[in-house]
């Protein structure tokens, strides 16, 4: 028996139940309170049952692409010294936060990147964390630093030592999971067509995931005007079922 | 290159320095009854061909105020099967205090054009911008919808160093479904219009934001989709999302004029054109 071997085995089956622990909705961050402008999208009659996997299609191929390759930037950056990981966090949460222009969309990103942080530091040890994504300015409470959730994911997935491709896979997966997951609350989608659209969708994933290695946060581009729209006018909503 | 300082003595805003090469030229600034100065962008060429590199730089200076325009839409020829793409660059700087107010018309990218925009726009402590942009799916009078093989645009908004605002969109209409819900869903023009004005806090940018939401939804029409949203910090982002490019003009001089109401306390001057 090679009892090496087996030791590994054992510490990769662990990661990746930790993994699949961090990405699962039940994590108690919030995430299925917002609709990142679903909501916005299906009040007007834009998003039906009929074309919601079309639009998570083309979801992934611009918005899920610029998410994996910043939740990517975001995993590598543990590897740095820590007075350029702290530089590099910083740099690329205020980027993305100029590249989210909806104001609830993005608000709704940094709320759920904060409780992720929070929760991954509760469940785990993460010594060094606390230390990157403190701002100088907020240095005493740490909570209240910007974190996206894509980074904070990214982030916390590095630290624990997770592989980088399948942490961008499993957020991206989680992130569809979560979208259509709200779509069954705003649309006539029952569990099985619910399933079966995510099910469609697992090979552009894969694809989205191993496109985005090409790029880098500064040439990822997205293009979703309409999903915009709806992020920006979801305050106008009188009647929401979702934050964002 | 263009640099636009303010005169101490008048208070008005003078150009006073400036190097020019086709296809872009100016003629001279116009004064404006608010102590601004107007300037048109003219292509003396008629439109961009593929393999222009075309350079737009503007310095505004403390104080100053410029509109700037262009006498007509940007037109986008086809390139060349396999030949270069066009490209414009856009760098604007704002100084402490000084005003951009870039309001030009739409860009058409012709069939099987390529076209690549970046625009850079710095801005001090102060500083205000008003600078919208309009995108035509092409020649639409003779039914010309997204014939263009890819229109690239990137912007970067900062404050004092710090980034409030980026886009980094590519449209390949024949290569990704423009008419999915994700991208443009029915509509054919988009319209973004940013409004900043650096050091206004975020108190502010919610009331105007509330303010121009009302206003947005009294003056679309009911095929238009319309949106204002706060930045990250100092400003505003407007998107329009149309089937025709009819109204997106009057609607963006509508809002125009009500948000230099409220950051400015006067009206928007909509620039006079030549043609």
């Amino acid at each position: 028996m090679n009892t090496d071997r087996d030791a590994a085995s054992d510490n990769s089956d662990l990661t990746d139940l930790r993994l699949l622990h961090l990405a699962d909705s039940a994590l108690p961050i919030g995430a299925l309170a917002h609709s990142f402008g679903l909501e916005s999208l299906v009040a007007v009659g834009l998003l039906t049952t009929g074309n919601l996997e079309e639009f998570l299609r083309g979801w992934l191929s611009e918005a899920g692409m610029l998410e994996a390759v910043f939740c990517s930037e975001a995993f590598r950056i543990p590897k740095a010294d820590l007075t350029r990981a702290r530089e590099r966090w910083a740099e690329i949460n205020a980027l993305l936060s100029a590249r989210k222009l909806a104001r609830e969309s993005r608000q709704g990103s940094l709320t759920l990147g904060r409780n992720f942080l929070f929760t991954a530091m509760a469940l785990a040890e993460i010594p060094l964390l606390g230390e990157i994504v403190a701002t100088p300015e907020r240095e005493s409470n740490w909570r209240r630093t910007d974190a996206h959730y894509c980074l904070a994911f990214g982030i916390v997935a590095g630290m624990l030592g997770f592989d980088g491709h399948r942490t961008v896979l499993t957020f991206l997966h989680q992130s569809v999971a979560s979208m259509i997951s709200g779509c069954q609350r705003l649309l006539a989608l029952g569990q099985t067509e619910a399933a079966r659209i995510l099910w469609n969708l697992k090979s552009l994933i894969v694809e989205a995931v191993e496109r985005s290695a090409a790029c880098s946060c500064d040439d990822v581009c997205s293009f979703t005007p309409l999903l915009d729209w709806g992020g920006a006018e979801h305050p106008a909503l009188s009647t929401r079922l979702f934050i964002s | 290159m263009l640099d636009f300082k303010r005169d101490l003595r008048s208070g008005t805003t003078c150009l006073t320095d400036s190097a020019q090469e086709p296809p872009l030229r100016i003629v001279r600034p116009f004064p404006l009854e608010d102590g601004s100065v107007l300037v048109h962008l003219h292509n003396v060429s008629g439109g961009l061909l593929g393999g222009d590199h075309v350079t737009t730089s503007v310095n505004v200076g403390a104080g100053a105020s410029l509109q700037l325009t262009t006498t007509g839409a940007t037109r986008v020829y086809r390139a060349k099967q396999d030949g270069m793409a066009t490209l414009q660059i856009n760098q604007f700087t704002v100084s402490q205090n000084g005003l951009l107010e870039y309001v030009p018309d739409a860009i058409i990218p012709f069939a099987e054009s390529r076209y690549r925009q970046e625009t850079i726009i710095d801005m001090e402590a102060g500083g205000g911008l008003f600078w919208w942009e309009i995108l035509a799916p092409g020649r639409s009078a003779r039914g010309e919808l997204f014939a263009y093989n890819c229109v690239e645009l990137k912007a970067d908004l900062k404050a004092t160093g710090q980034m409030i605002a980026a886009e980094n969109v590519r449209i390949e209409p024949k290569r990704r479904d423009i008419s999915s819900i994700a991208r443009l869903g029915p509509y054919c023009y988009w319209t973004t219009f940013y409004i900043v004005r650096i050091g206004l806090d975020a108190a502010f940018w919610l009331t105007a934001e509330q303010r121009l939401r009302e206003l947005i939804a009294s003056c679309r029409s009911s095929d238009d989709f319309w949106s204002v949203s706060m930045l990250a910090a100092h400003g505003l982002v407007v998107r329009g999302l149309t089937r025709s490019g009819a109204n997106i003009q009057r609607n963006l001089r509508t809002i125009w004029s009500e948000a230099k109401l409220l950051l400015y306390g006067r009206e928007a001057i909509p620039p006079r054109k030549i043609n």
